[in-house]
């Protein structure tokens, strides 16, 4: 070992005490590359620079890369076969041209077909008032002012709810109660930003159940969208909603950036992904959409 | 998400899903499968495990009219038993014009949720056979997953199906990639790996230096 190191050490030697650094070279002015003036390369570089703030995305050719839904379907069941349905989902990835910087999208929606219906909603309004009465009749595990705040803070780890809204006559005393801490890791603190501060509740209440949240996330957006037990109608409602929404949402936020849906993927909890082409028909004519809805 | 191109390479493993050991297409008159063992492969319980995984999703993609059930528990001193229904002829024949329409056509009369599904809490035990059904059962316990799809091949009397000379040049195409993968996986490692080793010698070679340098003053 010690030869080695001996050698690494008159090596190391050497290469410390290098040749002092070039001074800085001046390059005589009409030698340097002359900066691009004119109009055409000053908006190629603009756009190359907004195609740097963009996500990357590459856009399906569509030579045997592109599925039809009930296509798609076959091969998602093939591959989730003998899973108790409970436990497998479809689910949608749908890809977003976007700024990296930019708003995102962010929504709730209501499918025609409930994926599955376990939400339970609080809400926080102020005692005794028409609100707190229609919480009440609307079904919410959880209602009041003070009563719920010591209820947050007391069992913070096991709230009864999964769903909070606020009136927005409660919106100060919930800003002074100081529950931010506890909610917002949660995803339950309400505000006007996740649509959950509301002059009504009984009609955010109807909005809420069986409704699903999404937000844009790295340029994709995903949700589940339907059970495996679905039939392809079910799930092509179920998906055409999804998709009629967010261009909704595209729609709405043209103003301040464009973006536009570049592929739709069908997916499943334990299954490949599939682009789809926007068809129904199964391509093999043996195969009919009803048998794509036995039992699993 | 992984951009398309890098995803068609992981599609083309589909071909797996279509074709191998299980790509086979029933005799119209089986109405669906059942099949029961253990959640944990101890006790023999690991043939049918394969069965599953290996050959049921080609049998699903070639019948997706069959349902096909799988009810594990956690008992593995109990048995291991794949049952198949059969219809009987009378059934089979009355709609001889669609027989794979046919096929479901048993299960539609109750809703959904109250058909027999997979599970993996003893929910749904193989049913007895309905009027004018007939039930085979293949005891799969202690059994290689090869044999139970042989013996399963020959009870039900299914037609198996080969890959066309498209879908095998596929098949190879798909081979070669996984080989060039390993190739340029090994070069990649070698190149890495020969990276470390000079930062590992630099580092040590600067660290004498500074020894040198320190017991100098």
């Amino acid at each position: 070992m010690a030869s080695t190191s001996q050698f690494l050490a008159s090596l190391a030697r050497l290469s410390i005490s290098s040749a002092p650094r070039p001074a800085a070279s001046s390059i005589p002015r009409f030698l340097a590359p002359s900066r691009g003036k004119g109009k055409k390369e000053k908006l190629k570089r603009k756009r190359r620079q907004q195609r740097f703030k963009e996500y990357k995305y590459a856009v399906p050719t569509g030579n045997g890369e592109q599925f039809s839904l009930c296509d798609a379907m076959r091969y998602l069941r093939a591959a989730e076969v003998g899973r108790p349905p409970s436990s497998v989902t479809y689910e949608v990835a749908l890809k977003v041209r976007t700024i990296k910087n930019g708003p995102v999208i962010r929504n709730r929606i209501r499918f025609p077909y409930p994926v599955k219906n376990d939400t339970r909603i609080g809400v926080i309004c102020p005692e005794g008032s028409n609100a707190m009465h229609d919480a009440r009749t609307g079904g919410a595990v959880a209602f009041g002012e003070q009563s719920m705040f010591d209820l947050i803070k007391k069992n913070a780890n096991n709230l009864p709810f999964n769903r909070l809204i606020c009136h927005t006559d409660s919106v100060s005393a919930l800003n002074k109660a100081g529950l931010g801490r506890v909610l917002g890791p949660k995803g339950l603190m309400p505000s006007l930003k996740t649509n959950t501060i509301t002059k009504s509740v009984k009609t955010m209440m109807h909005e809420m159940v069986g409704a699903e949240t999404y937000r844009e996330k790295i340029g994709v957006i995903r949700i589940p969208i339907g059970n495996i037990q679905f039939s392809p109608k079910q799930l092509s409602e179920n998906v055409k909603t999804f998709i009629e929404s967010i261009k909704a949402d595209i729609s709405r936020m043209e103003d301040r950036v464009d973006k536009d849906i570049i592929e739709v993927v069908l997916t499943s909890t334990n299954g490949p992904g599939f682009t789809l082409n926007g068809g129904f028909l199964p391509t093999d004519e043996k195969v009919d959409p009803a048998h794509l809805a036995t039992a699993m | 998400m992984v951009n398309p191109g890098k995803r068609m390479n992981i599609l083309k493993t589909l071909l797996n899903l279509r074709h191998g050991p299980g790509a086979a297409i029933l005799p119209p008159e089986i109405s669906r499968l059942h099949m029961d063992f253990a959640l944990r492969w101890n006790d023999g319980h690991m043939g049918p495990r394969k069965f599953w995984k290996t050959c049921l999703p080609r049998l699903k993609f070639w019948n997706p009219a069959v349902p096909m059930i799988i009810n594990r528990s956690s008992n593995n001193a109990g048995p291991a038993t794949l049952s198949i229904y059969f219809r009987q002829a009378a059934a089979a024949a009355a709609g001889p014009t669609t027989p794979a329409g046919s096929a479901p056509k048993v299960n539609f009369i109750t809703p959904l949720a109250q058909q027999p599904h997979s599970s993996t809490a003893n929910e749904c035990p193989a049913p007895p056979p309905e009027e004018g059904e007939r039930v085979v059962t293949i005891e799969m316990k202690h059994q290689h997953s090869d044999a139970i799809l042989q013996d399963f091949l020959q009870k039900t009397g299914a037609t198996v199906l080969q890959p066309s000379p498209d879908e095998l040049n596929e098949m190879r195409q798909a081979e070669d990639l996984k080989d060039r993968a390993a190739i340029d996986r090994s070069i990649m490692k070698k190149y890495i790996d020969d990276k470390r080793a000079e930062e590992r010698l630099l580092a040590r070679a600067r660290e004498e230096a500074e020894a040198i340098r320190l017991a100098n003053q």
